[in-house]
């Protein structure tokens, strides 16, 4: 791997359950905490691959769009790159601090003001006290809610929440930023903040991934789109 | 556990301080609350015990004898009601991003602990009141208190893990904490058990530790020592095996949450 490469796929495969109680999972776990045993690469009753034989690599500062149809694939590839999940199969290269941008609401606490959950999102996106102390003043100005900070969350509405989500997320020192389905919402005021920072974040040699449904949104942005259909890479992956 | 957490410590330092934020949010009194609560105990059971029934057992005040059991229990019992629900309860975290699992319920031990050391604070005041004849033997409390703190982190890890697989883990830990408060001398002195069911009861390590948290205190007298050895290599091992096995299937929680 070259330094310039930053997150690397090679022959990925990731299985799913669409069964509610997945009875045999924690017994294989247990069972490989003694043996050391792999997980089993099969597919059984009820499993479907998510992701199948996905390869590709991405350089540092390239601003990457997945596109897809839901349930192609697209959230499990962003899982990966941030460790959430493993692959069944095949092996993930990432190197660099991943700041993924989480879905509304998410880690937010609702009865927490806007700068306590400034904390509590910015500690979780792997910032420490100290360097969200430093930030906290340029995070609250990009987010524009200066009037809100100190008003529980809950009073918030939805493009606030978001506001705020996004600001503390582009503010964390990431190498690599993954967006889900994220820029449609926020006034237009606010969309372009969000790509002036994108930007931004790119002529800093952050890597950027954006997930939406929006092609015409993506084009826009993105240097390099993958089109993902069923779990297999459609288009977009040059050797 | 140190090595894995030291780059989070952070991330812990806020869960905890968001626990007690969102305990104390919309009320009027706020942090008075924590100071307020072990104290409204110690006045009912000294109402109770004191002033309604007299009893006593083993001839110090049963408010003591109560109020020494009882406040390991809490902790115990409040470290892992909350640490339950905790992985499950924060799904949308654990499918998003990537942080060491362990640090959701061990902010609820955490939050737990300060409230047992406001607790114990209380409980030394009690005995200078009761003009019980404090000794060194005391000291013995820091050992007795990792071993609780130890042994609750081990069983909060445990039913947090298991209750992202099986959500019956949280209807049947109602159950299972209050069988185990009947089978922690809380309310009454192990030597009043007889003898068969005695061996039964100190394979529960909150037996031990709460019959010689009050030995150390009220009665002022030591511990034994090849006891104190046994149960603490047992809490010990249990930890390491449950924390083994805690991070080989916290790679999952994601999937199967």
């Amino acid at each position: 791997m070259s330094s310039e490469q930053i997150i690397a796929f090679s022959n990925v495969w990731k299985k799913y359950s669409k069964l509610q109680v997945l009875n045999n999972s924690l017994r294989d776990e247990l069972v490989s905490v003694i043996t050391g045993r792999k997980c089993r690469e099969e597919l059984t009753e009820g499993e479907f691959w998510s992701l199948s034989d996905i390869c590709f690599s991405i350089k540092k500062g390239q601003c990457i769009g997945l596109a897809g149809h839901n349930g192609s694939g697209k959230s499990t590839i962003l899982k990966l790159i941030s460790n959430v999940t493993y692959p069944t199969k095949g092996e993930i290269n990432v190197q660099g601090r991943v700041a993924p941008l989480i879905e509304l609401g998410a880690g937010m606490h609702p009865d927490l003001t806007g700068i306590e959950n400034i904390y509590m999102n910015g500690t979780i996106l792997g910032l420490s006290i100290r360097e969200l102390r430093k930030r906290i003043a340029e995070i609250v100005e990009f987010s524009g809610l200066q009037d809100f900070v100190n008003a529980p969350v809950k009073k918030y509405s939805s493009g606030m929440y978001l506001r705020l989500a996004f600001s503390i997320a582009v503010h964390s020192p990431a190498d690599i930023f993954l967006f889900d389905e994220v820029l449609t919402v926020g006034d237009e005021e606010f969309q372009s903040r969000c790509l002036d920072r994108i930007n931004f974040i790119r002529l800093n040699k952050g890597t950027i991934f954006v997930v939406s449904h929006d092609s015409v949104a993506l084009k826009q942005i993105c240097d390099h789109i993958i089109t993902l259909e069923h779990g297999k890479v459609l288009s977009g992956v040059d050797s | 556990m140190i090595r894995r957490l030291y780059d989070y410590k952070d991330l812990l330092l806020v869960f905890i301080w968001r626990e007690f934020l969102i305990r104390y949010k919309q009320t009027t009194i706020g942090v008075l609350w924590a100071i307020l609560q072990p104290i409204s105990l110690m006045l009912l059971f000294t109402f109770i015990f004191g002033v309604v029934l007299h009893t006593t057992q083993k001839n110090y005040p049963y408010v003591l004898f109560f109020y020494a059991g009882v406040l390991p229990w809490n902790f115990f019992a409040g470290s892992t009601n909350f640490a339950v629900t905790s992985l499950s309860g924060n799904f949308n975290l654990v499918t998003k991003i990537y942080f060491p699992r362990e640090i959701i319920p061990l902010s609820g031990v955490a939050i737990n602990f300060v409230d047992y050391l406001i607790g114990l604070a209380v409980y030394l005041l009690l005995l200078v009141l009761y003009q019980i004849q404090l000794t060194w033997n005391m000291l013995w409390l820091i050992p007795l208190l990792a071993m609780l703190v130890v042994y609750t982190t081990s069983i909060s890890l445990l039913l947090s893990a298991l209750n992202v697989y099986y959500r019956d883990v949280k209807l049947a830990t109602t159950f299972l904490i209050q069988f185990l408060f009947f089978a922690t001398p809380v309310i009454y002195s192990i030597d009043t058990v007889d003898n068969h069911w005695k061996l039964f009861l100190f394979l529960n390590p909150l037996t031990f530790i709460v019959e010689n948290m009050r030995r150390v205190t009220i009665e002022g007298r030591d511990v034994v020592l090849w006891q104190i050895g046994l149960e603490t290599f047992g809490i010990v091992i249990l930890y390491l095996i449950i924390y083994r096995i805690f991070i080989r299937i916290e790679r999952a929680f994601a999937d199967v949450i």
